[in-house]
């Protein structure tokens, strides 16, 4: 297991660099001048080539991405940002928490919705209960999150005044952005469950278990459940590290400082190391997460426990 | 191989499919969406009773009424003339998006799977590191790179879906490779882009087919994600996502400017999914549930 | 086989809560240093009966500073924060007179020198005193910026001489008229060498002034902490402390401030100024501002060479409408390239007006009677985009078939420079209120491109009385210079002059003593509850 784990890990490491050399070769060759940009309407020339040759930016590209890499590997420095001059890193982790808060709290409410409402539905297919929650559910999926979260903000802010429509401080601020991200992810567990549970309830092992006569409620909890968790806990990480990189919208809607906002601030002003930074935090999140799903499986399924020594 | 067989190959499970499909009345309620949508897009110059940036200054703000069904907005303009247009425009994003995607992702796959080894090995670890960045982002920074206009938003939204496409299509290949009907061709001399071409992806249709119909929704969501954080297709087109945008500023004194676009989207996209469900069960009967 | 699931769920909620959890741990290593000192929850610990007195003063603005180093960025939610905590040899009041700030009195000894003497006693955040040496200091390290380099670029750093620890003499290299005004800028706030130097890179985020307030924490991206700095050499703050929040979204900035989230929000949007000015327990400020937005044209690219053509689109479009419109009702629509709050602006001039048979007209004589394909080139900006898509729709009654280009700051700044852009919507700030601020860059044909000129726009008599009016000594001389340049401006209409700007700020109904400075940095330190 350790040792898979540690594969695992190390497998990050040329993802990475293919993932910042993406990010650097696109932003390189992205049009717009960082050094014109900081410096506005009226800069003559020879302050913007001044600035660009602060900033390294008039060395070759491979020079730079060198630099970048060695920085990075060597130092453990990830650079400054052109703009605010701190040091990337710095700049990333204040908000990195807020947006890791904001994903989790979306995928809580996901995982609190969806898990229970699939699994009811699929234990009385058909039913009432089953239709309309299907149906709110793929209306889930359909509604765009920014659409969302600014009818949310016009009922809860506006006009009932329940609560704040920005800033991210207590809980009170965190309601409306993680029901906003976590609705869509909600809708996708409970289709998700649903459709795993039927599966597996229709297997054979289900049946021998029902045909001795067992209650109902037996078999659900007793033999279908843990099958049939196994996709969701997929979908689950999945939606995770989407509710990271999809909380650029909801980040922007409700005025939170988190990665997101970040990240599309800086493309904009083509700050291109808190670009880099941003992607491959979220990145290297991403699949830790999708490595804790599968470590989480050993522990639901031994079959696939045995897979890894 | 005669004719004939042929024939019977290619009709047989389409109709079957087709049967299936019938049954299911919300995918059909969704087709008839969908296929409204395309009309209306296709004669938006006929229905819509304004153009899209038809300006009045003088009737500004102006909520559903007899004259503008769906109100104006800021201009003036026509909300329910500029939905219409915005259908066209959403539509084009959203099949030519998945075009590319399917194109360039199918490719990918089915190179990868059916040659395997360092080739596989390669293309997959591209597809791992462009599943590494946030699909929005990468879109961000495409269209960043490329500029905020149609052609650019619809690479950007399509860049984002390939590896969907390439692991599909690389899954199907994977299990078609050896089984017995491909040995044949082989055995008879056919080329490897023969084979792929006329073997293989028409036998990894059915998840393709399911698989763009929910990409075609979120392709439409995605342009007008970046719509709605400017970075999208630029005005006066009217795109619903930047429509959303723009009414965000007036949202207290005039909802119905955020309030159509927004249902706009949803409708399409409700459509699309129940669509690509039913098609989905269509395709697979073991799927259905 | 029950627990099984309990175990698999509680595992779920375990791996969330972590990663809720861990986020709370990290938020407080890089920000907040001193959780003492955290403001906002101040009257914890005084008996619970009596009703608190607020003494933090919260301020909403649209943007985040980028950095409280003034010579690093030039960019207002900065120099909002930085008028807190720095402090300039000149101030210039709300009114936009110049008049002592940290110089007690400055006179000028010959025709490129001035003398100032510096205030007694006055104390930097870090303990250290105001001396000579530190303004020394300051001046050649802003000469060493790109950012506001330009500021001083007039200033010849090498003849800065300090007399005595409270008296320096400054020197530019050519005579210049409008130094003193220069010396007010917000970029030019006294720095003291030590901090500088002991923050190294870091200044930025640890900036060490003489104002009223000082520097407590920063919130990356979220708010900033200040706090009244006790041993203020002029009348304390009033407030204890002041936090200045980062709410990008107008709609979301005006819902706080009706919520009391805020105490002051600045640039309230168009739409909502009727709201705060309706609601009883917000006031609303109103005030012309320096800035002023315009629609230009490639003077040298045809058919924008051609003085008629431009003649023509100035009668063409209904300016007054697109201002009502895009505007609604904020600022005023311009006559001229200088707002009304700068010296010298010439609000004599006539506005084109809206005159489509004079437009027709003037384009016939052009030879454009079928009119012509052109673009109009916009940033991102809401208003400009706005401003665009209006334009375009009225030029097509004389012919004009004009396609509305958006591009990004960057390759904006970088097209217009280069001269590819047909016409093309900016904005301006004349900060200093000097016109030599507002004009030689934008009108002078030294300055054409990056330096400001993007309508390339050349005018020997222009030149000549920009020049003029920059070294002359006498006020009057530089008004009647300035007054002419912008008669032959307006009429030579490289502009089409569009929209004067006003800063509109609410703050809460028991908020006194704010006051809007032109510039748009406000001061803080005389505000009040009530």
């Amino acid at each position: 297991m350790h040792k898979y784990i540690l594969r695992r890990l190390l497998l990050l490491i040329p993802v990475m660099l293919g993932v910042s050399f993406i990010v650097f070769t696109m932003m390189y060759f992205t049009p717009g001048d960082p050094a014109r940009i900081m410096l506005g309407e009226s800069a003559p020339e020879a302050d913007v080539q001044k600035l660009r040759d602060d900033l390294g930016l008039n060395d070759p590209f491979f020079i730079q991405y060198g630099r970048y890499v060695k920085n990075a590997v060597v130092n453990q420095d990830m650079g400054r940002s052109y703009i605010t001059k701190r040091p990337v890193f710095d700049e990333i982790a204040a908000r990195f928490p807020n947006t890791l808060k904001l994903a989790s709290m979306g995928v809580l409410i996901a995982v609190v919705i969806g898990v229970p409402i699939g699994i009811i539905s699929a234990t009385r297919q058909y039913s009432l209960f089953d239709n309309i929650s299907m149906v709110v559910a793929l209306i889930g999926v359909s509604m765009p999150n920014f659409w969302q979260g600014l009818l949310l903000i016009i009922l809860f802010s506006i006009n009932l005044a329940w609560l704040p429509s920005s800033g991210f401080d207590t809980w009170k601020h965190m309601i409306l952005p993680a029901v906003t991200l976590g609705t869509s992810s909600a809708a996708i567990i409970t289709r998700m469950t649903r459709s795993s549970m039927l599966e597996v309830v229709r297997q054979d092992y289900i049946r021998t278990a029902r045909a001795k006569g067992q209650k109902e409620s037996v078999v659900i909890n007793q033999h279908a459940l843990k099958n049939a968790l196994i996709p969701v806990i997929t979908v689950i990480g999945l939606q995770f590290g989407y509710l990271l990189g999809g909380a650029v919208l909801t980040e922007s809607i409700f005025g939170i400082s988190g990665v997101g906002r970040l990240m599309v601030d800086s493309i904009k002003s083509r700050d291109m190391l808190v670009v880099q930074g941003g992607v491959l935090f979220i990145a290297v999140t991403f699949s830790i997460v999708n490595l804790g799903v599968d470590i989480l499986y050993s522990f639901v399924d031994p079959r696939i426990k045995s897979q890894y020594k | 191989m005669s004719i004939d067989v042929k024939k019977r190959k290619k009709t047989g499970p389409w109709r079957e499919v087709w049967r299936r499909l019938k049954q299911n009345k919300s995918a059909i309620f969704g087709l008839i969406v969908i296929l409204t949508l395309i009309v209306v897009a296709i004669f938006a110059d006929q229905i819509a009773p304004y153009g899209y940036d038809d300006q009045n200054l003088r009737a500004r703000f102006q909520t559903p009424n007899g004259d503008h069904w769906f109100g104006t907005d800021n201009f003036g303009r026509d909300i329910f003339s500029r939905i219409i247009y915005g259908a066209q425009i959403s539509l084009k994003v959203g099949l030519l998006a998945v075009g590319i995607a399917l194109i360039v992702g199918g490719t990918m796959g089915a190179i990868a799977g059916f040659y395997g080894g360092r080739l596989d090995n390669g293309i997959m670890r591209f597809i791992d590191i462009l599943l590494a960045i946030p699909s929005i982002l990468l879109a961000i920074s495409i269209v960043a790179a490329l500029g905020p206009e149609l052609r650019n938003v619809m690479i950007a939204v399509g860049v984002g879906s390939i590896p969907s496409y390439a692991r599909i299509v690389r899954a199907s290949v994977l299990s078609l490779r050896d089984q017995e009907f491909i040995e044949a061709a082989r055995a008879v001399g056919a080329s490897d882009t023969r084979l792929i071409l006329k073997h293989i992806i028409p036998n990894s249709l059915a998840p393709l087919i399911v698989q763009s119909t929910i990409g075609v929704a979120g392709a439409i969501l995605a342009a007008a994600g970046l719509g709605f954080i400017g970075l999208g297709i630029q005005p006066p087109l009217a795109e619903w996502g930047a429509m959303l945008n723009s009414g965000r500023q007036y949202i207290r004194d005039y909802p119905h400017m955020t309030a159509f676009p927004g249902l706009a989207i949803m409708v399409t996209i409700f459509a699309l999914n129940l669509l690509g469900d039913g098609l989905r069960d269509a395709l697979d009967p073991r799927l259905k549930n | 086989m029950k627990k099984r699931f309990l175990v698999l769920l509680s595992l779920m909620l375990i791996f969330s809560l972590v990663a809720v959890g861990c986020g709370s741990n990290e938020i407080e290593t890089p920000v907040a240093e001193e959780p003492s000192e955290t403001p906002s929850e101040t009257p914890v610990d005084s008996e619970p009966s009596t009703e608190p007195v607020k003494d933090t003063l919260v301020v909403g603005q649209g943007a985040d500073a980028k950095s409280l180093d003034p010579h690093a960025t030039n960019d207002q939610p900065s120099s909002r924060v930085s008028k807190q905590i720095y402090e300039t040899l000149v101030n210039q009041n709300e009114a936009m007179e110049l008049e002592p700030g940290l110089a007690e009195s400055w006179t000028q000894i010959d025709e490129l020198t001035y003398e100032f003497k510096l205030k007694q006693g006055v104390l930097f955040h870090n303990g250290e005193e105001l001396k000579a040496s530190d303004v020394k200091f300051t001046i050649l390290r802003a000469l060493e910026s790109s950012h506001i380099g330009h500021i001083v670029g007039p200033i010849d750093g090498e003849k800065i001489e300090v007399i005595d620890d409270y008296t320096i003499r400054i020197s530019t290299k050519d005579p210049f008229a409008p130094l003193i005004a220069h010396f007010a800028h917000t970029a030019m706030g006294i720095l003291n060498e030590k901090a500088v130097t002991e923050a190294g890179e870091d200044y930025g985020q640890n900036p060490v002034g003489t104002g009223p307030f000082k520097f407590v924490s920063w919130v990356n991206g979220d708010k900033i902490d200040l706090e009244r700095f006790e041993e203020y050499h002029g009348e304390p703050a009033k407030v204890k402390y002041v936090t200045i929040r980062n709410l990008s979204d107008n709609t979301t900035r005006t819902i706080e401030l009706e919520s009391g989230g805020v105490d002051i929000a600045y640039d309230i949007q168009p739409s909502d100024v009727a709201r705060v000015e309706e609601n009883s327990e917000l006031t609303l400020l109103r005030d012309m501002n320096l800035s002023t937005a315009y629609v230009g044209f490639n003077t040298e690219k045809a058919p924008y060479d051609n003085l008629l053509v431009r003649q023509a689109i100035n009668y063409a479009l209904d300016m007054d409408t697109i201002v009502d419109v895009v505007y609604e009702g904020v600022g005023a629509p311009s006559n001229g390239p200088l707002g009304p709050n700068v010296w010298a602006s010439n609000q004599d001039l006539e506005q084109y007006g809206f005159n489509i048979e004079k437009a027709k007209e003037l384009m016939k004589e052009a030879g454009y009677e079928n009119g012509f394909k052109t673009t109009i080139w916009t940033n991102d900006n809401q208003q400009r985009m706005d401003i665009a898509e209006i334009a375009q729709n009225q030029l097509k009654e004389i012919g004009i078939e004009a396609e509305v280009k958006v591009v990004e700051w960057g390759a904006y700044l970088d097209g217009t420079a280069n001269g590819e852009h047909d016409m093309f919507i900016l904005g301006w700030v004349t900060v200093t209120g000097d016109p030599d601020y507002g004009l030689y860059a934008l009108f002078h044909s030294s300055q054409m491109g990056a330096a400001g000129n993007r309508t390339f726009y050349s005018n020997d008599r222009v030149d000549e009385l920009l020049d003029e009016a920059r070294v002359s000594a006498d006020p009057a001389v530089r008004e009647a210079a300035y007054k002419e340049a912008q008669k032959i401006i307006r009429d030579e209409a490289p502009w089409i002059f569009t929209w004067s700007g006003e800063n509109v700020s609410g703050t809460r109904a028991n908020v006194k003593g704010f006051s809007q400075h032109p510039a748009g940095h406000h001061k803080l330190s005389g505000v009040y509850f009530e």
